[in-house]
């Protein structure tokens, strides 16, 4: 009876991290699979979002379910200056991205992380911080489930929903997939290809920094100016998982990763399962180079 | 990318040159602010004149991973330097003399550690040496003092393998690592025999060495051991698995830890796993104020080890109980000297160490009456005195083996001192309630 | 140009580094404690340029190597006791060994999956180091070599002759064209018959080889490995970010961007070191999307002399 005990509480609380992993990936997600671009500076901007949920904790004293809408605000500009410097030269008048252009991407994005998170020490200096927030614990039996967590889950999976809804059953969003598909269609369709990339990639900053709000739920005073140099990775790997383009593939992605961290551990050391969790990557790369959803 | 040869677009030119404004304006701005608001800055505090200097060289972490422990550090090492200046100074063969302090940023990384010592040593003319902040770069820092022959103090290495490896010019101020929680399993000994113990510890060297050490201690003194494991320094978002695995085991106990952020985070679940361990004892993360601040009533009687801390209670008098001599500052001095400096904070226990290093370097030039390495160093190793961090004794390899780490325990939002005796402020209260 | 006669390029390479040497030796260990770390530097950014540079694939995770090296001479010589030049030795072949099988399974991968492929390798690395005390305890070793500050300078400074000489070689031969040919368009390559495969992991071994060498010699100038530090993406970051400000695939960009970037790091610490990062980042922001071929390629444009002397 230990054993499944252990096994219960080990699932029920991977599935709540995986969901905050969901959602923080999935702004990446939807930039990768739509521009077709990876932001190396992704953690950087899900720092950026905890950090504003914990500056909107101490001045205006909200939670930080109640910060995300707010980050999500601030995203959508910042993605869109993102979008204006960083993506359009080397996207406009393009088919497909070349490798060449995609080692653009690559390269300056990188410069971008260095530089926010460098600025970021000096703005918030390297003590970490936290957002205190704990609405309680729920009891089912031996499981103990915290709130917070329950209500991050909640409002990752609804997140993921609501952009899944956005790109399916709106005009907007049938752009936006027609450009992941072909930029020329986009025009067929009577819309500007720039527009419709900007549109998605201020969308995909939005959802991370709404996502790096949710996470300071599960990192008390984990907060700080180098917190992206693993979230990033974390978010990549569950975009391989899931498959770029696929909304849903950030959950399937995001679950993966946080059950099989939880379950890895109850039976090996967490080192090991911290290292299983990054190495899945490679045999899913060589297997489905689609991600493991169909 | 091979670009084709061609001339810079106007455009483009503009682009550079908007960029390289920005450059300087960030840059300018940063400097500007860092100057300003994030460095601490150091007590002016006036040389008496007419004396000669003691240069003591050393290099500390003022940005980087280590920023924060480093000027604590630092403020402590000016807060003792400047007692030392204001009181009489250093007194050798019947001249007075300033110490001066000459330090540089190591930025935390290693690779700065070498290049910063020789231009200390070589260039500057340092005369005595600290040790950087951490285990790691005391280790690089460490082979310099003994090729340069100069005596070295380490104040911020607490691993026990730095006295490993033959240094003749290298002492250690504070408990190493392997003693953290011997306070704890001592009063677990005395008045838990029966308890079983869970080790759950950060995979880090200093978090590593003190776990280990303890478990084996813990073992040796008669105590059960159900659990021991350590968590990915990484991965702290979520410790449920290792908290209900404890549990599980069969665990009264809980001690371990690393940082401050696991140490919260692993009082946090334990809630929310539900199990109510009847002693806790975390590393780094109990002595900080934010935790109680935090955590609330769940931090109410967690126990955790300390170097030292501002409301530990050496002083001359207990010195003379002690039988030994009393070197440098009381506690309350030396917090009024730290309190001097602009965003210093308060003390903490990385101040103290730091501070103590100081002042025992300082006692020791007394004692040998010379400047001269050999004659320092012989003084240091025969040297039996106490200071407000502690008693000061070497062993023979140059650790630490006099100084006691204090247990403290948060009680009702105060944090008190509940071992060992000499400076008790209160006892343990066992068991642990929860939040 | 004229590919068999060496051009100005590598005479000039050469003799800045005689200046190293000299230096070292006239100038005592003041200047060759500042100056090994230089070329520790230099020697990283070399090893990296063979995989960015000449691939065309971003590497953010060359650290990894690095950190082999650092282990390997760390274990030899604390338990060991050998001599550290075994050490380095045996870094760089345990940097092929693992960037051959490494290779062989993530170069298959194209452009950002490698780049994301070379992150999660580090981070697992980190977590599997830990699983080894003789690594250890917490992945750190501390060792006391009564240094003789020259060895490792002229370890290291014979690395990156070796470097110099071999970019410039690859740069200019077959080998070179096909590297080139891959970089521009993959299918391109296999079609004029070079097999893009085979030239990636060659160039991918090169950069394992000296990257564990300079691993190597690094744990031997700070006397130790701490795991933290050790697999630190900061080193990565540091590494690519001369190359691209330096001039990615060049035989003298790695050196300049190794100059630019560390020696103002050293000299500034103190005054500025939080805004020197930050600058860091926004030259390379800039260098990537304005000036593809960095400081070199700047330089090649500007003037037309020096865009037939520069390589």
């Amino acid at each position: 009876m230990v054993a499944v005990e252990l096994i219960v509480r080990d699932l029920a609380f991977g599935l709540m991290l995986g969901c905050v992993f969901s959602v923080v990936a999935h702004g990446l997600n939807i930039i990768w699979g739509v521009v077709k671009v990876v932001n190396i500076a992704h953690g950087e901007f899900i720092m950026l979002g905890a950090y504003g949920a914990y500056f909107l904790n101490l001045f205006a004293g909200i939670t930080p379910l109640e910060s995300a809408p707010v980050n999500a605000v601030i995203g959508l500009l910042v993605g869109y200056a993102f979008y204006y410097a960083f993506l359009h030269r080397e996207l406009r008048n393009k088919q497909t991205i070349t490798l060449q252009s995609e080692m653009v991407t690559l390269a300056a994005t990188f410069g971008l992380s260095l530089f926010i998170s460098n600025l970021a020490i000096i703005l918030f200096t390297g003590n970490p911080v936290g957002v205190n927030y704990n609405p309680g614990t729920l009891q089912f039996g031996y499981l103990h489930v915290p709130l917070a967590a329950l209500y991050v889950a909640i409002v990752s999976i609804l997140i993921i929903a609501g952009t899944w809804l956005f790109l399916e059953k709106t005009f907007i969003g049938s752009t936006i997939r027609a450009y992941s598909q072909d930029v020329t269609a986009t025009e067929l369709v009577g819309a500007n290809p720039a527009t419709v990339a900007s549109l998605a990639t201020a969308l995909g900053f939005a959802v991370t920094m709404a996502g790096g709000a949710l996470l300071t739920v599960w990192v008390p005073v984990g907060i700080n100016p180098l917190m992206g140099a693993l979230y990033a990775p974390i978010s990549f790997v569950i975009v391989v998982l899931g498959g770029p383009g696929k909304m849903w593939g950030s959950l399937v992605g995001g679950l993966t990763l946080g059950v099989l961290i939880d379950l890895v551990q109850a039976f090996a050391t967490a080192q090991i399962a911290y290292a299983a969790a990054f190495l899945i990557l490679i045999p899913v790369l060589v297997f489905r180079p689609g991600g493991i959803l169909k | 990318m091979q670009a084709k040869p061609r001339r810079l677009a106007k455009r483009t030119t503009a682009i550079i040159v908007i960029a390289i404004v920005a450059i300087v304006i960030v840059s300018g701005g940063g400097t500007y602010y860092y100057i300003n608001y994030v460095a601490p800055r150091p007590i002016s505090c006036t040389l008496p004149s007419g004396r000669d200097a003691i240069k003591v060289g050393f290099t500390i972490s003022l940005t980087g991973t280590y920023n924060v422990e480093g000027s604590k550090s630092l403020a402590g090492i000016e807060a003792a330097a400047c007692w030392i200046n204001s009181n009489g100074g250093v007194t050798v063969n019947g001249k007075t003399y300033n110490i001066v302090l000459d330090y540089h940023d190591d930025a935390s990384s290693s690779s700065n550690i070498s290049p910063l010592y020789t231009s200390i040593i070589t260039q500057d003319h340092a005369q005595f040496l600290l040790a950087p902040y951490s285990s790691g770069l005391t280790g690089t820092a460490a082979p310099l003092a003994e090729q340069n022959n100069l005596v070295m103090l380490s104040h911020g290495g607490s691993s026990d393998s730095i006295w490993t490896k033959g240094y003749k010019n290298v002492f250690g101020v504070l408990s190493p690592a392997s003693t953290y929680f011997n306070n704890a399993i001592n009063w677990l000994k005395a008045n838990h025999l029966g308890d079983k113990l869970a080790f759950l510890h950060s995979d880090d060297s200093f978090s590593t060495t003190a776990s280990v050490a303890a478990s084996r201690y813990a073992v040796q003194q008669g105590l059960t051991v159900v659990y021991n494991y350590s968590y990915p320094s990484m991965g702290t978002q979520d410790l449920s698995t290792q908290l209900t695995a404890a549990q599980v085991a069969g665990a009264d106990d809980l001690l371990g830890g690393g940082h401050y952020a696991d140490g919260l985070k692993i009082v946090q679940q334990l809630s929310s796993v539900g199990w109510t361990p009847k002693f806790i004892s975390l590393l780094v993360a109990v002595t900080e104020p934010q935790f109680q601040q935090q955590l609330g009533g769940a931090a109410n009687l967690v126990t955790g080890p300390s170097q030292w801390e501002t409301t530990v209670t050496y002083s001359p008098a207990s010195a003379q109980t002690a039988g030994i001599p009393w070197y440098g500052p009381t506690e309350s001095q030396f917090v009024d000297y730290y309190s001097k400096q602009a965003n210093a904070g308060s003390p903490t226990y990385h101040s103290g160490e730091a501070g103590a290093a100081i002042l025992v370097l300082v006692n020791a030039i007394h004692n040998a009456n010379s400047l001269d390495t050999t004659a320092v160093r012989q003084a240091i190793s025969g040297m039996h005195i106490m200071t407000f961090f502690g008693q000061f004794q070497v062993d023979a390899t140059g650790k630490q083996s006099a100084h006691s780490m204090v247990l403290v325990q948060w009680q009702n939002g105060e944090l008190a001192v509940v071992a060992p005796a000499i400076v008790t402020s209160g006892t343990v209260k066992y068991p642990y309630t929860g939040s | 140009m004229n590919i068999q006669k060496p051009g100005l390029t590598l005479y000039g390479l050469f003799i800045v580094m005689a200046f190293l040497a000299a230096a070292a030796l006239l100038f005592g260990v003041a200047v060759s404690s500042i100056l090994v770390f230089l070329l520790i530097y230099a020697a990283l950014a070399y090893s990296i340029n063979f995989i960015t540079g000449m691939i065309g694939y971003v590497d953010f995770g060359h650290v990894l190597f690095m950190a082999i090296g650092s282990y390997a001479l760390a274990t030899l010589v604390s338990y060991y006791g050998a001599n550290p030049l075994l050490g380095v030795g045996a870094g760089a072949v345990l940097g092929l060994v693992f960037a051959l099988g490494i290779g062989l399974v993530i170069l298959r991968f194209r452009g950002v999956y490698f780049a994301i492929a070379t992150v999660v390798l580090v981070l697992a690395a980190y977590n599997i180091v830990l699983q080894f005390p003789q690594l250890g305890t917490g992945g750190e070793i501390i060792f006391n070599l009564t240094l003789q500050p020259l060895t490792p300078y002229f370890t290291i400074w014979t690395i990156v002759l070796i470097e110099i000489a071999l970019t410039y070689y690859v740069n200019r031969s077959r080998i070179g064209f096909g590297i080139r040919a891959i970089k521009s368009e993959e299918d391109a390559a296999s079609s004029v018959g070079v097999s893009p495969q085979r030239l990636k992991l060659i160039g991918y071994m090169l950069g394992g080889l000296f990257g564990g060498a300079a691993g190597g010699v690094y744990s031997w100038s700070t006397s130790g490995v701490t795991a933290g530090p050790a697999f630190d993406f900061t080193f990565s970051l540091l590494m690519l970010a001369m190359i691209i400000i330096g001039g990615v695939g060049t035989s003298i960009g790695p050196l300049l961007g190794a100059v630019v970037v560390y020696i103002p790091s050293y000299f500034l610490l103190t005054s500025v070191a939080q805004a020197q990062p930050l600058i860091i980042g926004l030259l390379v922001i800039i260098m990537a999307l304005f000036l593809p071929d960095g400081i070199v390629g700047l330089l090649r444009r500007s003037n037309e002399r020096l865009r037939l002397v520069l390589e």
